[in-house]
């Protein structure tokens, strides 16, 4: 765990940077993402906290967007939990590097997987609406991410 | 039905997403009787009955693995480990750990880095190094390996290590399991064989066992408990290796596995009296014809047959050394291997009146080894065999007790008409 911290803080993945929250505390990271680029997300920056299970690597660590975010698969709540894909307990691999972890959620950022959201609403106008979708997405990023 | 709001809906898909079912018991349980196996079918389907009865009797002991998606990677993981402990040789146990280090070249190889992997490995060397002590203190028994595998880190660890090298084994030898593959390889090992909790399948196995057990020289044999014609689980043997070596044995129940123990491996010291599968009560078939001048309890006292002349004056005891072809109790009959059938007609050889009669039977017909059930002529055997300690293919598994080891119908006895010695095999421990 320590050397994947190492690793990321090192040659973090694209538009990634990971730092602990607490320096005492190696199970909590805080991680700044960039809004890739051509999404609605551009120019933002979403601070993202990955906690490590106890169980971990046994169990996945989950991932929050503590900065707003207008997206399908993260909660429109103050917990922006996102939970899909590699990241739920059944499909989850203790082979998974943590960097591996990130690319997928900022990936997600770019392509959203309507199929699997837990924003029921806001996967319809993605799939439906698209233009409007991302005007929404862009405001947010601009009112909370900027 | 669609009073629930979409916002409800969703909390309940997630609820439901992340349910996962309470499972019940250990990891890894202590070794106890098959017979409670028997017991869970014994209002089942009547093949499962026959087929865990037969079970309990040629393997009377099993491990459960507790099912929580893990178990079948667990059995042959926890099988390994105890084999190695079995054979109580260290020096194996060092190559082994070698081996296993030598192993990491395949995960190198499909691109992990060793940050990712070591402490899996760490894991499984820990445990070889932990079980390499135990035969060097001289540890009674498989204890500290259960107790290694209840740890939940322990176990998941040494579970996630063989899933890993499964997977970069199947990657790296993709012609001998892609045809048996329902998708891409690389789709099968990323959604069946490296996420937690996913049961084993078949060619998931088997990869496993090429993989990672072949190369230790153990056999694994699953021995399949289905709804198939026959009376006995059916035996598969998943390694190419000589069979006759150790072998992990392992019980398939659709979608769960357990680890077996046959008799051969049972500590033989307290006398178990299965091969003559006696009762005290022969009231229910035999009764007029029963000969016997003895106490058919004094029957079921193990060592009393245990003096070869015991009994010589009685009707029914046959004299090897009078005749080497003794009109035997023990009159085979091979075709009939249930004695269901009462019918004399079924015996092959015409019923023999209850006397020492040793011309009425051709020489041929001398006692051959015990491998199949007497005739129950009318005037018969006294003694009921277990007919499922007394299938054909089972013959192997008689433990030999003391009593039998100095009948005359042990083939091993040198009045015995089929004479031959036992070969002692260095890979034999009894």
């Amino acid at each position: 765990m320590g050397s994947e911290l190492t690793e990321l803080t090192e040659s973090p993945p694209e538009g990634i940077r990971v730092e602990l929250a607490d320096e005492s505390n190696v199970y909590e990271w805080k991680v700044i993402m960039e809004g890739p680029e051509g999404s609605p997300y551009q120019n933002g920056k979403f601070l993202v906290k990955l906690s490590l299970p106890t169980e971990y690597p046994f169990k996945p660590p989950t991932v929050s967007f503590a900065t707003r975010i207008y997206h399908p698969n993260v909660t429109n709540d103050e917990k922006g939990s996102m939970c899909l894909g590699m990241l739920r307990a059944d499909e989850w691999k203790p082979s998974s590097k943590i960097a591996a972890v990130l690319q997928f959620a900022r990936q997600l950022l770019s392509e959203p997987m309507p199929d699997d959201a837990v924003e029921g609403r806001i996967a319809e106008q993605y799939k439906n609406d698209r233009s409007r979708y991302e005007e929404i997405a862009r405001e947010w990023t601009r009112k909370h991410a900027c | 039905m669609n009073a629930l709001s979409a916002d409800e809906m969703e909390r309940f898909q997630k609820l439901s997403n992340n349910y996962q079912p309470e499972v019940q018991g250990p990891l890894v349980s202590i070794k106890q009787s098959s017979h409670s196996i028997a017991l869970d079918y014994s209002n089942a389907d009547p093949t499962l009955a026959t087929k865990t009865n037969a079970l309990s009797i040629t393997h009377p002991e099993c491990r459960i693995m507790k099912g929580d998606g893990n178990c079948g990677w667990r059995a042959v993981a926890f099988g390994y480990f105890e084999t190695l402990f079995t054979l109580r040789d260290t020096l194996r146990i060092e190559t082994e750990i070698q081996r296993m280090k030598a192993l990491t070249s395949l995960l190198e190889r499909v691109g992990l880095s060793d940050s990712i992997y070591e402490i899996f490995v760490d894991a499984t060397e820990d445990v070889l190094n932990r079980t390499h002590a135990a035969i060097q203190n001289g540890a009674r028994d498989e204890s500290f390996l259960v107790e290694a595998f209840n740890e939940g880190y322990c176990s998941d660890a040494i579970i996630t290590h063989f899933r890993i090298l499964t997977s970069a084994w199947m990657k790296l030898n993709p012609s001998r399991y892609q045809a048996f593959l329902p998708m891409s390889l690389n789709q099968y090992c990323s959604s069946r064989i490296d996420p937690v909790k996913t049961e084993i399948d078949e060619v998931g196995l088997q990869a496993l066992i090429d993989g990672v057990i072949e190369g230790s020289g153990f056999g694994v044999e699953i021995l399949y408990l289905d709804r198939s014609e026959g009376d006995v689980v059916t035996p598969h043997q998943l390694s190419s290796h000589n069979p006759s070596g150790a072998t992990i044995r392992l019980l398939y129940r659709p979608g769960h596995y357990d680890i077996l123990y046959p008799v051969e491996t049972l500590n033989m010291a307290p006398i178990v009296n299965l091969q003559y599968g006696m009762t005290s009560d022969y009231s229910s078939w035999d009764q007029a014809a029963l000969g016997f001048d003895v106490n058919p309890s004094l029957m079921a006292i193990p060592n009393l047959m245990q003096d070869a002349s015991f009994g010589m004056g009685g009707p029914m005891s046959p004299m090897p050394s009078v005749s080497p072809t003794p009109a035997s109790p023990f009159r085979m009959s091979p075709q009939q291997d249930m004695y269901q059938s009462p019918m004399p007609t079924h015996a092959p050889i015409p019923s023999v009146p209850v006397s020492p009669a040793p011309h009425m039977a051709p020489p041929s017909s001398a006692p051959p080894p015990m491998t199949s059930l007497p005739s129950r002529t009318s005037d018969g055997p006294q003694i009921r065999l277990n007919p499922l300690v007394m299938k054909p293919n089972l013959s192997r598994s008689l433990p030999v007790t003391p009593p039998f080891k100095n009948s005359p119908y042990n083939q091993a006895h040198f009045q015995n008409s089929d004479f031959e010695p036992i070969h002692w095999e260095p890979h034999e421990r009894r």
